[in-house]
Order: structure tokens, then sequence, then C-alpha cells
């Protein structure tokens, strides 16, 4: 995942110390979420729910069937979606299990 | 005396597993079970709730189901082993 210029040396830090701990990195978790439905929320609030088309290591994102939602209504829709990396907050699967 | 420097990525290895309580930019809390994190402080967290704060001072929780990628963009800090239970009550009493 790449953003602009702050970076934090990783050779100085030994992640896996305990092999037993399931590291599930977010690129782990990028690669499992293609093609399936996400809800993605921005920086300024709005939330988009749709399927994932594709991405890429700076959020980026591509959304099909997308709807926007606004405060929690359902604001608008639109066939594909292209979301500029830098605005997303956070990326969340839809399946609930619960 | 002999003090181990201790790395502020392994603080937030030790808690991958535990919940841990971050705090984001703009008046906005996620509480989750971390999963894991990069080197930018990308989180994976589960079953994450999201606390947000109005302009009148109310707070809202909303449950994030399964799994999220937190943008590490946003994160102010990062508590381990905590919730917000004190702070969003004492701010919805406030």
């Amino acid at each position: 995942m790449a953003e602009s210029t702050e970076t934090i040396a990783p050779s100085s830090v030994t992640v896996s110390e305990e092999p037993s701990k399931q590291h599930r990195t977010p690129s782990d978790f990028l690669k499992s979420v293609l093609g399936r439905p996400v809800q993605v929320k921005l920086n300024t609030g709005l939330e988009y729910r749709g399927v994932l088309a594709c991405l890429d290591g700076y959020l980026n994102i591509a959304l099909e069937q997308t709807e926007e939602y606004a405060n929690g209504q359902l604001k608008a829709k639109y066939g594909d979606a292209f979301i500029r990396g830098n605005n997303v907050l956070y990326i969340s699967t839809q399946t609930k299990k619960r | 005396m002999s003090s181990k420097r201790l790395l502020p990525l392994e603080v937030i290895d030790q808690a991958i597993g535990s919940k841990i309580w971050i705090l984001l930019r703009g008046q906005k809390e996620v509480v989750g079970i971390l999963r894991g994190f990069d080197d930018y402080v990308n989180l994976v967290l589960e079953d994450a709730i999201e606390y947000s704060m109005d302009a009148h001072g109310v707070s809202t929780a909303t449950p994030l189901h399964t799994e999220i990628l937190l943008n590490g963009n946003q994160i102010t800090v990062l508590v381990p082993n905590e919730t917000p239970e004190g702070s969003a009550a004492a701010a919805a009493v406030h």
C-alpha cells in the first residue's frame, strides 16, 4: 500500500516474532475482498455500497452497481463508480454473519 | 539499568488478536479486534464498531460487520486493550 512520503523503516521491525499469530495484513484483505459486495466510507462521511470490481495499493476503488448513502439515506445509484483512494476512510465487507 | 527499546510497531503487533481502540481525525473512534496491519498502519479490524460525534455532541455507534480495512491516513491514536465506553458515555451525558 503506497502513500505520499511517510514511511516507517520496515527493516527495524520484527513483526513475525510469534509464528502462531495469524497476521491478516491489509494486502491479504484486499485480495480476499475483490468481487464481493462492500461498503466504502469516505473521510467526508459519505458511504458507497457496491460490488468491488477492483482496487489498488492506493485504495483507489472501482465499484459496480453502486449506491450512495448520506447519513444512512440512499441518495443516488451509479452503474460504475471510481473512488480516489485518498478519500477512503474504510472498506468493509457486507456479508453479515450474525 | 538496561531498557529495551520498544518500537511503536511492536506495540501494535502485540495487540494483534485483542481489542483495540482507534482514535481518528474528526471526532471519530473505532473499536475492534485487530487482525493485522502494515507499515503505514493501515489496519484490518474484525467486528468493528464506529463511534462518531455530531456537531450537536450526539454520539452514535454503528456496528460494522465482519472485517474492515481502516485507512491509516486518518488514524491518530491507537490504544490496545481498551474501549471508549468511558469517553463515549461521558460525551453522551455531557
